[in-house]
């Protein structure tokens, strides 16, 4: 249904305060690209509403139009080839975890994406969201995709861009009006993947920090290759390649692993919170580093969590 | 010029006219009343303002009007059936487990789906679908125990 939804009133809330606000729910890409570009920097995507719906809260000002996503067909696919997995930006964790649930080399986007939050806001919160809320340092996805060395595509109306996730993540703060995350390209590897997280409670709660892990090992079961990314710590999740260049070459040893975290774990800067002190998101590093090592070794996913 | 968001909430088809931003729990309780839901958090962490939207568990602090237009939404209000109680509000009245009006109308809306989607759930399980349905004044044995019964017996 092609449908824009508007209000011409003053609201009694003064967090809420724009006199004229629209949803327009777009019903393909397309239309939707049209929609933004049209409204500039006054518009802006919307698609589980997780973020933006908490912006009063966050005592920061609504857009005057948001162009509700979710319902194009192609942003909520998911289509699984053998040298890559495809996921629309407006795919919610819940629908994610679930699809990739029997592929293995996957386990750490699965355990992002099936662990986050709870289960109310995994059927809510899109991967696309996770991605380009560039105020969340938390996100589960981030490090995950970062590990499995993913890339992403941006559409406009001038045609699509493809990027590495790294880079984007450097640009999405600063991308142009008009222009939407449209898909996440994920290469398949057949790597060994975990996605260690530490949450003050046991769910439901925001990780204090994450280190996802994907390796390859040769005949004599050395790293061959490892990404390693490391995510909530600081304020945008990124990847720790000195501890990859420490695991390569070597037998996956969680002693050793550990040995080496805590070895190259200066190199992070915590962010301070009023949950967390910024230096404990930084100690707990080498021990997040262990469980992923070990839970690889043991075959079992490192997930710290819990209900 | 406000177009109006057409809603049907417990079985009534209704029409708002608030701004398409405004959370759906606001909506509820504001324009049609229904205060079961509680905006405690807005940030769906509590889940005290959960509904059923087109039968799913929803934190209705995140949904805008907008979005909830043309859905089905259950509140605690119209949960139980013909004026009677479902097979958890049975079961939570049974074992006692009636907290206070804050974080309980979700319990219940959570539990309600659990119970009539996963007859196999297991304590585990009920504990998971509570990750999202926070208490900060009694605990969740007795609710656990609760949605054990009303598996048992549904």
């Amino acid at each position: 249904m092609e449908r824009r939804l508007t209000d011409q009133t003053e609201s009694s809330d003064a967090m809420q305060a724009p006199a004229s606000r629209s949803v327009y729910i777009a019903p393909s890409l397309p239309a939707a690209l049209d929609a933004l570009d049209e409204g500039g920097a006054a518009a802006a995507p919307f698609a589980g509403g997780t973020w933006i719906m908490r912006a009063p809260i966050r005592h920061e000002p609504l857009k005057s139009l948001y162009v509700a996503i979710g319902k194009i067909p192609e942003l909520r696919a998911i289509k699984v080839d053998a040298d890559a997995v495809e996921v629309g930006a407006a795919v919610t964790h819940a629908a994610l975890a679930a699809t990739l649930a029997e592929l293995a080399e996957f386990d750490v986007l699965t355990a992002a994406a099936s662990r986050s939050a709870n289960p109310a806001i995994r059927t809510m919160a899109t991967i696309g969201g996770n991605l380009a809320t560039t105020a969340f340092a938390a996100a589960d996805c981030v490090p995950a995709l970062l590990c499995l060395d993913a890339d992403v595509e941006i559409a406009s109306r001038g045609g699509p861009e493809r990027t590495s996730l790294e880079r984007f993540l450097t640009m999405r703060s600063t991308l142009a009006p008009g222009r939407l995350l449209h898909r996440i390209i994920v290469p398949r590897r057949g790597r060994r993947t975990v996605h260690a997280r530490l949450p003050l409670r046991q769910a439901g709660d925001y990780p204090t920090a994450i280190v996802s892990l994907a390796v390859s090992l040769d005949e004599a079961g050395h790293v061959r290759t490892a990404r390693v990314a490391v995510g909530s710590v600081e304020p945008v999740a990124r990847r720790w390649q000195r501890l990859e260049h420490a695991l390569v070459g070597h037998p996956l040893n969680a002693a050793k692993a550990t040995d080496a975290a805590a070895e190259l774990a200066g190199e992070f800067t915590g962010r301070d919170s009023p949950d967390v002190p910024a230096w404990y998101r930084v100690r707990v590093l080498p021990a997040l580093v262990r469980r992923a090592v070990a839970a690889l070794g043991s075959g079992a996913v490192g997930d710290e969590h819990g209900h | 010029m406000n177009m109006g968001i057409d809603l049907t909430v417990n079985g009534d088809h209704l029409t708002s006219t608030s701004d398409p931003v405004t959370p759906l729990v606001d909506v509820l309780r504001e324009e049609f009343h229904l205060t079961g839901a509680k905006p405690v958090c807005r940030e769906g962490f509590c889940g005290a303002c959960m509904v059923l939207i087109d039968g799913d568990p929803t934190p209705s602090c995140l949904v805008p009007a907008a979005l909830a237009n043309g859905c089905d939404i259950r509140t605690v209000e119209g949960l139980a059936a013909n004026g009677g109680l479902n097979p958890i509000q049975a079961a939570l009245e049974a074992c006692d487990a009636v907290q206070c009006g804050m974080c309980f109308p979700g319990m219940v809306v959570s539990l309600t789906h659990l119970v009539s989607t996963r007859p196999d759930a297991t304590r585990e399980d009920i504990r998971a679908a509570l990750t999202g349905n926070i208490c900060r004044c009694t605990g969740y044995e007795r609710i656990i125990e609760a949605a054990l019964l009303a598996l048992a017996t549904a």
